[in-house]
């Protein structure tokens, strides 16, 4: 089984809840993702909302951030693209949750749902680009 | 993320319904700390809350933060499969 859907969004919070929805809906397609759907759907949501919170530096902007969800192989392959600030991966690093305060959770979520995390500068329009890995 | 707030003496119970992420956190905790300032014990019932990431888990420690300060607390009730 092989697909692939792609969708830009505004670089905005109230943009989440739609990436959710594109996330879903491209998965419910496929009875392989029905146990891991709400994990997957997470880890993206988290992704998309670091790129909302930091990338633009808290700044508004009238950017779009890009979704690719691709399956091939077995492996479901989510790539996300934006245009913010580029991304210092050394920076990006979960933190101790055992050390329970707000904030920082979202990294260590995606880490625990993925299993590869993969930051790279965009080759074409976009500045950072995002790879999330999940294997089947 | 729409809600609901119930009150029994000094336990106001606030019920969550919707998807709680970034872009409604602060309207939840505009809900949320009036109460918990108020010397109230929150209780915050989660049964219809569909989908909650790191934004919400950080509304539910600031206010079990926040409670704890004030020699309060924050009781989660009834906690959705999906959180």
């Amino acid at each position: 089984m092989t697909f692939s859907e792609s969708k830009e969004f505004s670089v905005h919070s109230s943009s989440l809840k739609e990436i959710r929805s594109f996330a879903r809906e491209a998965l419910a397609k496929h009875d392989i993702f029905k146990s891991s759907s709400d994990d997957v759907v997470l880890a993206l949501a988290e992704a998309a909302q670091n790129i909302v919170k930091h990338a633009y530096s808290g700044q508004e902007t009238s950017d779009n951030l890009k979704v690719e969800i691709n399956f091939n192989n077995n492996q479901l392959k989510i790539d996300l693209y934006d245009k913010g600030v580029p991304a210092i991966p050394s920076n990006i690093k979960p933190r101790n949750v055992n050390d329970i305060k707000p904030g920082g959770l979202g990294t260590f979520f995606i880490g625990q749902i993925m299993d590869e995390v993969v930051f790279k500068t965009a080759a074409t329009d976009w500045v950072n680009h995002l790879i999330l890995i999940k294997n089947y | 993320m729409s809600y609901k707030i119930t009150e029994d003496g000094n336990i106001a119970t606030v019920h969550l319904d919707g998807e709680i992420d970034m872009d409604v956190t602060e309207k939840a905790k505009e809900v949320i700390m009036p109460l918990i300032e108020s010397g109230k014990e929150v209780h915050l019932n989660l049964k219809e809350v569909q989908y909650m990431d790191s934004s919400g888990i950080s509304v539910l420690i600031e206010s079990h933060q926040k409670a704890a300060e004030l020699g309060n607390r924050v009781v989660l009730k009834e906690i959705s499969k999906s959180v």
